[in-house]
């Protein structure tokens, strides 16, 4: 369902003082792949190109080299037809605050090719699975961080896509809200769907990902069940791999 | 394309939903003019009533009845009082009259015998109502004199236009509407481009570093929606803005014109004919079809500006420039005699204010218009060709 062989992007920036360029490279190499009713853990400290890679697949970003596929399209070369059977949610915990959850719905239903009729149907049961209901009609300016992110979970979820790409989902929510996601990701897996999440936290990678991949620096380590992978490296925890990943560079 | 409709029902529903901007951006041009226009005839009426005010109230002592009749013949002008109770001087401080006028006693007869008698005007002129009275004495004095005057020569049986070698006659060959037409027709245009441009470039940041800001942006990018119908939707909306704010700013400008013609034609101040021109369909419809190109390459400009921008402070500073320099244009442009450049009309920009500027004084040059037109029709194509080249570019739409 998702598939990356031997992927690389990397950005020019310009340092403002010297004037000159600089190369960054996000992702050196990576290659795996997640398969339906399986949930991935991506997971790497700040920088480490976790939403780099999670962009490449989303089709919002192109490759330089390596190959992604992603239901069954070649992002690079379909980034549309990759992009309509992705639900992709960005770390950036924002939502038009102008809008009321049902309108905003509604648009965003229209933009991924669905009737607004239907749009909205789905979104209201998307919101009543998430305990947003209340909340269907109230401008979204003055909402939490929790339930801004529920809305944008249900953004990302309404076309019904097969492939899941969450960038840190949890991130900044209190435990009752991601434990709603969580419960819903994992619903989202008994239902065939691939999911990818990213996060640089444990009790969430222990609690749903069925593999894990540590990124680190662009580089993509292992790629098993957490389990196996703290053995291998005979840590206890993924700080503590984090650790080892630092001193090794 | 739908897309790019899609994306541009979703600005204008968000901007609907803000009722502060849609405020300030469409109702405040329609209640503008009007207010200017009113306040500007408001102005000049009031002067105008000050400074023919009522009659001037006199004290005329005339003895011998050599003035009395022509004052009584101008009540509008001069209203004869009796003589103050107290001081004169203070009277007239006091603005109970204006003036006292005293006819020399022997003036009859020395009227027949073809000799000048005196009249004596006590007034403060430091006094406005004052000098208009001593004003409006020497008028009709000038003109019973050259009753007089003509009397004598009919007398004498000589032609009574024997001291009136030549008479000059000035003929008003320009009219007051055509003249305001002409001040309006300098600055109008410019007011306009201003009020397009500063209408979308608010709407235009909002919609493209303002999102970037607020963390939309990848949400938006994440649809099925094709980047470049996202990047010509936020077009699209930007310049339907910058269009419809145009659009309301001509609308209210024409009737608020319009209504100061009608308000005019029953007083006397403004030649309604020529200034009604000004309102007429036709001029605004031109002006709205020069602005028209004009509002897609401002959006196209403020579009790749904010898109470029990392945030709305950033957008703002890269947009600013382009409106100073339709600020400086505007500037060089009320210039007097500026018109008569030869290379104007190939001016970008100035060379569309230029045919506005004429439209308004009536001195429609087709030419000109057409050229105006046509260049700025192709530099929008250009622009917008550039713009969506560069923006459809992964490095503008993700800046760190
Ligand atoms: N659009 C971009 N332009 C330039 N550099 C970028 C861009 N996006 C990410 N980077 C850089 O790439 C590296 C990886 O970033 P990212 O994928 O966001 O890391 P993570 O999500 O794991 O924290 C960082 O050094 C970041 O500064
Ligand atoms: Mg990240």
């Amino acid at each position: 369902m998702i598939e990356l062989a031997e992927v690389y992007k990397g950005f020019t920036v310009r340092d403002r003082k010297t004037r000159q360029k600089k190369r960054i490279e996000a992702v050196r190499g990576v290659s795996f792949s997640v398969h339906p009713g399986e949930i991935y853990g991506l997971l790497g400290p700040n920088g480490a190109g976790k939403s780099t890679t999670l962009r490449l697949i989303a089709g919002l970003m192109q490759a330089e080299r390596g190959l992604i596929r992603v239901g069954g399209f070649d992002a690079g070369r379909e980034p549309e037809a990759a992009r309509a059977c992705v639900g992709y949610l960005s770390g950036d915990l924002n939502v038009y605050g102008r809008f009321t959850p049902r309108e905003f719905l509604r648009l965003f239903g229209q933009f991924q090719g669905m009737q607004a009729r239907v749009a909205e149907g789905r979104a209201l049961a998307l919101l009543e699975r998430l305990g947003l209901l209340d909340f269907m009609d109230v401008r979204m300016e003055g909402f939490s961080t929790g339930q801004k992110q529920k809305v944008s979970v249900a953004r990302a979820l309404l076309h019904d896509p097969r492939v899941v790409v969450f960038d840190e989902p949890t991130t900044g929510l209190d435990v009752l809200t991601a434990k709603t996601v969580l419960d819903l990701l994992r619903e989202l897996r008994a239902e065939g769907r691939a999911v990818i999440v990213s996060t640089h936290v444990m009790p969430m990678v222990e609690d749903i990902c069925d593999r894990v991949g540590i990124l680190f620096d662009g580089v993509l380590y292992g790629d098993a069940p957490l389990d196996q992978l703290l053995a291998a490296r005979h840590a206890r925890n993924l700080d503590e791999v984090f650790f080892q990943l630092a001193g090794e560079a | 394309m739908n897309g790019a409709l899609l994306v541009c029902k979703k600005e204008f529903l968000e901007l609907s939903k803000d009722r502060r901007t849609v405020f300030f951006t469409f109702l405040l041009p329609l209640v503008l003019y009007p207010l200017l226009f009113a306040m500007v005839g408001g102005l000049s009426r009031t002067d105008e009533a000050n400074r023919q005010g009522r009659a001037s109230r006199v004290v005329l002592v005339d003895p011998g009845g050599v003035l009395t009749s022509a004052l009584k013949a101008e009540p509008e002008s001069f209203e004869l009082v009796a003589p103050p109770a107290g001081d004169l001087r203070q009277a007239i401080r006091d603005q109970r009259l204006e003036m006292k006028i005293q006819v020399e006693a022997d003036a009859p007869l020395k009227l027949s015998r073809h000799r000048t008698f005196t009249v004596t005007a006590a007034c403060d002129p430091s006094e406005e109502a004052s000098g208009l009275a001593l004003t409006r004495l020497r008028k009709i004095l000038e003109k019973q004199n050259r009753r007089w005057v003509e009397e004598r020569l009919r007398l004498a049986g000589v032609s009574p236009e024997l001291d009136r070698p030549s008479r000059l006659e000035t003929q008003e060959m320009g009219d007051l509407g055509l003249k305001v037409g002409r001040t309006l027709g300098a600055f109008l245009p410019y007011l306009l481009m201003l009020m397009m441009f500063a209408g979308s470039m608010q709407h235009g940041i909002y919609a493209t570093a303002g999102e970037k800001e607020r963390g939309t942006l990848l949400s938006l990018l994440s649809t099925r929606l094709p980047r470049h119908q996202i990047i010509w939707g936020k077009l699209l909306y930007v310049f339907a803005v910058g269009l419809l704010s145009a659009f309301i700013n001509l609308l209210s400008m024409g009737v608020s014109i319009g209504s100061v013609v009608r308000a005019g034609a029953e007083g006397q101040a403004m030649s309604a004919g020529s200034l009604a021109d000004l309102a007429r369909p036709s001029t605004l419809g031109l002006t709205f079809l020069l602005m028209a190109p004009l509002g897609l390459l401002f959006a196209n400009f403020i579009v790749m500006m904010g898109i470029r921008a990392r945030n709305s402070v950033e957008a703002g500073t890269s947009i600013m420039p382009g409106m100073v320099v339709v600020l400086v244009m505007a500037v060089f442009s009320m210039a007097p005699g500026l018109e008569k450049l030869a290379f104007l009309p190939y001016v970008p920009i100035l060379n569309v204010s230029l045919a506005i500027r004429k439209l308004f004084s009536q001195q429609g040059n087709a030419f000109e218009f057409w050229v105006a037109l046509l260049m700025t029709l192709g530099l929008a194509a250009v622009m917008t060709w550039l713009s969506t080249r560069l923006l459809n570019r992964e490095t503008s739409v993700f800046t760190v």
